[in-house]
């Protein structure tokens, strides 16, 4: 599903990632972790093409990055759901727009957008929010709201960059949990964490990172 | 973008910065206003000095001692001319008994005469699409010096002057139509531009997930259109109130003014030149788009 073969990344003279060789299949869900700064946010933006890499292959689904099109972009992502570190909600819009907009962006119909809207902010206990601004929510309530746009429209790929951040205990082992069910369901997903105890236990696949290096993998 | 949506969108923007757009409305409004004032005056000088060809001829005439011969060379010649809509020959028995019509009641002042003082002539007439003071001193030119010809009379300088006056009108006023256009295409491409600034990260955000660039592109031009549809139809209800006010209220004073006509045109071209200002404008702010 996601390929990456000796993949670098620089800003200016920092080197974000180097060599970086890992490969996620169909189903998996793998966690990324590693200290503040070790590229861990780098590595994603690089599946959804937020970012180009500086040297070496990335394969996402049946794309090449190196090859993809400009034009391709939009539909790359649309098979992509991306829990962003900073949520990006729109401040003027409901919770309802703002989970609805993943599904306007893909064309979805209005009857069947309402249905998965509110299907997903039920899996993120947020049904009753649903006319509520996101200025008006608290920041783990936002992290929620983050994560039902980025699973409405069941892409193939979830992409989680810190979901559990902001949030309490409790509040993050709900998230786990839908992040499990969601994976259940044959969804790939990577989620990046400086959070040891999200993945504690959980018999998947950890890639570690460390200045930019993959120092290590393991099973937790 | 859902077409409802995009215009929930729209809306919803230009609601929550409605400063911005009433300012962007008023000056569309105005400039449109001006521009549709500078084309309406056009319209009716030309349509006034177009009657002039009417109205206007060259007079020619002829000596005593021409000719049937050498008149019919004389008409053969000026037909030849493209400008020449027709020729008519007034006899000098004629002229002068239209010229007792014209006197009527001062008819006695032609009492003292004996013989008739005036001379045979040719009235030429001019066709209205190649008439000009370059075809009236082509002909003159032309015939001056021919046989039998005594004089050639036409208003020279009223001429020159009404031609001169429509073409500065015309060239004046394609300038500033020109000029108020393109001001409008930039408040239009201003405001879309600064809304595109503030709303950069919301349109980064359409872009991460996925969004296409007609997806991102759909509300900007709808706003870009609203402004500038309802800046004409703001500037088209300014400008009939003034006609019908100006033509009511003076009228009586000043006739002329019941002359003017406000073209039904008007009622679509202005939100129309509105709607499409505002698409242009729109349209060059939001540039190309890049993922």
């Amino acid at each position: 599903m996601i390929r990456f073969q000796d993949v670098s990344k620089h800003y200016d003279s920092q080197t974000a990632l180097r060599k970086v060789t890992f490969a996620v299949g169909r189903g998996e869900m793998v966690f990324i972790t590693g200290p503040s700064g070790s590229g861990k946010s780098t590595l994603l933006k690089l599946i959804y093409r937020a970012e180009k890499a500086d040297e070496g292959i990335i394969q996402v689904m049946d794309w090449t990055m190196n090859a993809l099109k400009d034009s391709d972009v939009p539909l790359l992502r649309r098979h992509i759901g991306v829990v962003f570190q900073d949520f990006r909600l729109l401040d003027n819009c409901t919770v309802f727009d703002n989970v609805a907009l993943a599904l306007r962006i893909r064309g979805t119909q209005d009857r069947e957008l309402k249905a998965k809207v509110f299907e997903a902010l039920k899996l993120v206990n947020l049904r009753h929010k649903a006319d509520s601004f996101p200025p008006a929510l608290s920041g783990g309530e936002q992290q929620r709201i983050a994560l039902a746009r980025a699973i409405v429209a069941e892409p193939l790929i979830i992409l989680a960059d810190e979901p559990t951040g902001n949030v309490d205990p409790d509040t993050s082992a709900g998230i786990m949990r839908t992040f499990k069910d969601i994976n259940a369901r044959g969804t790939t997903i990577l989620i990046a964490t400086h959070n040891r105890e999200l993945f504690r236990n959980t018999g998947r696949r950890v890639l570690r990172l460390d200045f930019g290096n993959l120092v290590g993998e393991e099973a937790a | 973008m859902g077409s409802s949506y995009a215009l929930r969108f729209a809306v919803g923007s230009i609601l929550r910065e409605k400063w911005i757009y009433l300012l962007s409305v008023c000056t569309i409004a105005s400039s449109l206003f001006f521009t549709a004032l500078t084309v309406l005056l056009l319209v009716h000088v030309d349509s006034a000095t177009r009657k002039l060809p009417q109205k206007f001829s060259v007079m020619v005439y002829l000596g005593e001692s021409v000719s049937p011969e050498d008149r019919d060379k004389l008409v053969a010649l000026v037909q030849k001319d493209s400008a020449v809509e027709k020729t008519v020959f007034i006899s000098r028995d004629d002229a002068l008994k239209e010229l007792k019509s014209t006197l009527k009641d001062s008819a006695f002042l032609l009492e003292g005469i004996g013989e008739n003082p005036l001379p045979d002539a040719i009235e030429i007439k001019f066709k209205s699409e190649s008439f000009g003071p370059e075809a009236v001193e082509r002909i003159k030119t032309a015939i001056k010096d021919m046989k039998g010809v005594q004089d050639v009379e036409y208003g020279e300088e009223f001429l020159s002057a009404v031609h001169a006056l429509r073409k500065g009108l015309r060239t004046a006023g394609v300038a500033v139509a020109v000029l108020l256009i393109v001001g409008m295409l930039f408040v239009s491409y201003s405001t879309v531009k600064i809304l595109f600034y503030r709303r950069e990260r919301e349109i980064e955000t359409f872009k991460l997930l996925g969004a296409t660039k007609r997806f991102i592109r759909t509300p900007f031009l709808i706003e870009g259109a609203l402004i500038g549809s309802v800046g004409g139809i703001v500037s088209l209800a300014v400008l009939f109130a003034l006609a019908s006010v100006l033509v009511r209220q003076l009228s009586a004073a000043f006739p002329l003014l019941k002359v003017l006509s406000f073209p039904p045109g008007l009622a679509f071209a202005l939100p129309l030149s509105g709607l499409l200002i505002g698409i242009g404008g729109a349209a060059i702010a939001i540039g190309r788009i890049r993922y």
